[in-house]
């Protein structure tokens, strides 16, 4: 056996990855889901807020573009039947 | 919880009463219209709807203009199938709350067809500080009361652009 394969063989030994390796992987494993899940919520929670102002802005403007046709109709009417018994 | 729950609905009564500048005293006429349009806007959501109107449109700009000066928009307006729904008892219980020295009648008109539009402009300290729209129709019924520093004669022209008028439709 030459100096390589002597290396070799060390290098590809199997080795013992000590107590307790395999509850780790399986641990670390589990965390990882709860991780995933708080940040989707995150991005939900945030991704909603959005939509939320967005909705809750097209619905005033909408509001106030009703009060302006309803006000602004009855005063133009009052504006047109003045300036009709004025001609 | 339910006293909380009642105080909190204490609080937003009184604080919406505060803002408007006299009670409307309709809800009994809601049942009967066929149509309904009830808007309450604080100055919070005039905000609200100011960031989202369009500057570049001339209409939505003017609007985004006129309520910069207005703190609440109150409008009650109703609809019904046939005459008879409303009684004069009712615009009589708004017309007793308008009262001098705050309150001014500016215009009224009747037009032929029982169209009755009362413009009302409260004033404090020398500044328009509210106007109150009562009109009235054989079939319809509507009160606003608008709170604030408003500019009558750009919300007249808008009326007009937004092409509502049955007058202009006729």
């Amino acid at each position: 056996m030459d100096w390589l394969e002597q290396e070799l063989t060390q290098a590809l030994a199997r080795k013992d990855p000590g107590p307790g390796f395999d509850s780790r992987v399986r641990a670390r494993l589990a965390r990882r889901p709860q991780w995933l899940a708080i940040a989707a919520a995150l991005l939900m929670l945030v991704g909603g807020s959005e939509a939320w102002q967005q909705y809750r802005g097209h619905q005033a403007k909408e509001q106030v573009m009703t009060a302006m046709r309803i006000a602004g109709g009855k005063l133009n009417r009052v504006q047109a039947q003045i300036s009709g018994g004025a001609q | 919880m339910k006293m909380a729950r009642l105080l909190a609905l204490a609080c937003g009564l009184a604080a919406t009463l505060w803002a408007q500048q006299f009670q409307f005293n309709l809800e009994h006429l809601k049942d009967k219209a066929s149509d309904a349009v009830d808007l309450s806007l604080n100055a919070d959501t005039l905000g609200i709807a100011a960031r989202f109107l369009n500057g570049k449109d001339p209409d939505e700009a003017k609007v985004k203009k006129l309520i910069m000066g207005i703190e609440g928009i109150y409008i009650k307006h109703f609809e019904f199938k046939s005459s008879g729904a409303w009684s004069a008892a009712d615009l009589d219980r708004v017309r007793v709350q308008l009262k001098a020295p705050e309150w001014s009648r500016i215009v009224g008109v009747k037009g032929e067809d029982g169209e009755n539009i009362e413009v009302w402009m409260r004033t404090e300290r020398g500044k328009v500080s509210g106007v109150a729209i009562l009109a009235s129709e054989p079939r319809e019924l509507t009160v606003a009361n608008l709170v604030g520093n408003i500019d009558i004669e750009t919300l007249a022209e808008l009326g007009g652009h937004f092409g509502l008028p049955k007058m202009l439709k006729k």
